[in-house]
């Protein structure tokens, strides 16, 4: 089986051209985590996650102390809100570099590749780079769990 | 002539790639030192064997002895846990929160690597300020200031020192005599000149006092047991220290002799103790030594001390004050461990034209320390809270650092000076 045999084609993406903003909207809008971000010729060109957003939100002290478990209470960095400048912002300042299969990869490729960098969606790009699908961690696990159903039962 | 010549264009070179930050100090001054040695056997001024004799190991064995007991505490979370103890006891009152924090930093750094101290502590000022909706900008700055400044006071509290004492013969009683009481004076008035540069931001009123009543100490100090072996064991090495001339023994000593016993008493992964010492400081130092001891043996030293012979009409309290001022000046922008390594031979030279030298070893111990904290590259602890500071909504830009650490330095310089001044017959 093929990552194309798995994925999702009907694809929640955003332009480039958005703004932060945008991207915040229609994560909320579909409840998703991860928008493929693409140039005019629907090409991918990198991705924007929730802690991508959220950094915008974070305190300083999250990235700087390793430890935070004698913290109950975020106090008053609890009220932090990113600017209407911060947020107005384009996509692409806070967009990250994507790492992508084609519909030909394998499976447990795919997988593996998601295990090690710890990403939990996988665009999926035709050979030009153009954007086509979309495959999460469980789609390709259970795809991949599926076929042990073929597996013969072993007879004791 | 040559070798003269050949010796003091290596060490000048070296200097400048180094003050000039073209090179790394510890890749310049090792590759300086090669050459000196290489250069040396060629021209036939130097031998490996006096390159050898040249590197103090005095010095060296005190630094790692430090580094090693340092790098046993860091990980048990004690300074993390001090920081919140007095961060908790401020009950939010900025100014108390300044006082209480720089006070911390300051007693630890006097004994401990600093830049150590203020790595671990600052991160936990800057969440306390988060945590209350503070500017952490005056916190973290006096973090840096103070512990610069209350190093001075104690011979192991910065490397300047280390070298000071070792080449001048300062003990760890001397330094307690002669430089704490004028440290405290000036650390008091750092304060106070903190606390008036800062008023605005130390005004604020700080909002979810309950978020910080409900930080736990307790859980950040991951290894309660063995931050207290280390505890004992800096305590038992102080202790020998004060007792170093009694005794008749060496602080390198007392100090490897303690790392000994903690490493033995705690028994840490002896390879994740030592990945944290600081090596590059250590081959940085013995470099120094080897450059500084080949412009000795080509006889660079004998010449300059004859020049400044010469002006040996200069009275010896104005010669200590243009030294003071110079190497401050100097340490205000650049590293000042080489500009302590390189003044410490010049001095020698003054000591062997018959100038009394012991007040211009403290001349420059107050210049180095108090120097360092002009700008905001003047000290790697400036360094350090100003690019995590970068993180926060208030980066500490060069700008803010001239306008609230430059009078800060000043101020202490002009009130050492003026102790100086006072207590030059105490410090001859």
């Amino acid at each position: 089986m093929k990552i194309g045999d798995c994925m999702k084609r009907n694809i929640i993406f955003i332009s480039s051209e958005a703004t932060i903003r945008e991207a915040a909207s229609q994560m909320t809008a579909c409840h998703i985590g991860l928008l493929p971000v693409v140039n005019r010729n629907r090409k991918l060109i990198g991705v924007i996650g929730l802690p991508d957003l959220l950094s915008l939100e974070m305190p300083a002290f999250f990235n700087l102390i390793a430890d935070l478990d004698f913290v109950s209470d975020f106090g008053a960095a609890e009220f932090i809100r990113p600017t209407p400048e911060q947020i107005d912002l384009p996509v692409t300042t806070l967009m990250q570099p994507a790492r992508s299969v084609s519909e030909n990869s394998k499976m447990l490729h795919a997988y593996g590749l998601m295990l090690k960098h710890n990403l939990s969606d996988l665009p999926v790009v035709s050979e030009n780079g153009q954007l086509v699908g979309i495959v999460s961690r469980v789609d390709i696990g259970t795809a991949i769990l599926s076929s042990w159903d073929k597996i013969e039962a072993s007879n004791p | 002539m040559i070798p003269g010549i050949l010796s003091s264009l290596i060490f000048i070179v070296t200097l400048y790639l180094i003050f000039s930050e073209k090179l790394n100090r510890t890749i310049a001054s090792l590759a300086g030192a090669v050459l000196m040695v290489g250069l040396g056997l060629i021209f036939g001024f130097y031998s490996e064997e006096q390159a050898i004799a040249t590197v103090d190991f005095n010095t060296i064995g005190l630094l790692l002895g430090m580094m090693i007991i340092v790098s046993i505490l860091e990980p048990t979370g004690f300074f993390q846990y001090l920081a919140i103890l007095v961060g908790k006891h401020s009950n939010g009152k900025p100014v108390l929160l300044l006082v209480l924090l720089g006070t911390i930093t300051t007693v630890v750094s006097m004994f401990l690597d600093n830049v150590t101290t203020i790595v671990l502590i600052a991160p936990v000022t800057i969440l306390i300020c988060e945590i209350l909706g503070l500017n952490p900008q005056p916190y973290l700055m006096a973090e840096a200031i103070l512990s610069d400044t209350g190093g001075v006071a104690t011979l192991i509290g910065d490397p300047p020192n280390i070298l000071i004492g070792s080449a001048a013969g300062l003990s760890f009683v001397d330094f307690l005599t002669h430089s704490l009481p004028i440290v405290v004076v000036v650390w008091l008035v750092a304060l106070a000149m903190l606390r008036y540069l800062f008023r605005k931001d130390l005004s604020q009123t700080p909002t979810n006092l309950d978020a910080l009543e409900e930080l736990n100490p307790g859980s950040a100090l991951i290894d309660r047991k063995t931050a207290i072996k280390v505890i004992c064991v800096i305590a038992l090495a102080i202790l020998f220290f004060l007792l170093e001339e009694i005794l008749h023994i060496r602080p390198a000593l007392i100090s490897l002799s303690a790392a000994s016993i903690a490493l033995v008493w705690v028994r840490p992964s002896i390879q994740e103790t030592l990945k944290r010492i600081q090596w590059d400081v250590l081959l940085f130092f013995v470099a120094l030594f080897i450059l500084i001891g080949g412009l000795q043996a080509a006889g660079v030293m004998q010449v300059l001390a004859g020049l400044i012979a010469q002006e040996k009409n200069l009275p010896p309290m104005l010669l200590g004050l243009i030294l003071l001022w110079g190497v401050a000046i100097l340490s205000a922008f650049v590293d000042n461990v080489p500009v302590t390594i390189a003044l410490i031979p010049i001095i020698q030279g003054l000591g062997s034209a018959g100038i009394p030298t012991t007040p211009l070893w403290w001349a420059l111990v107050f210049g180095t320390g108090f120097g360092g904290n002009g700008t905001i590259i003047g000290s790697t602890a400036n360094i350090v809270v100003a690019s995590l500071s970068e993180k926060t909504k208030f980066p500490i830009t060069p700008k803010v650092w001239n306008k609230k650490g430059l009078p800060v330095m000043l101020g202490t310089c002009l009130v050492a000076s003026i102790l100086y001044i006072l207590l030059f017959n105490w410090l001859k």
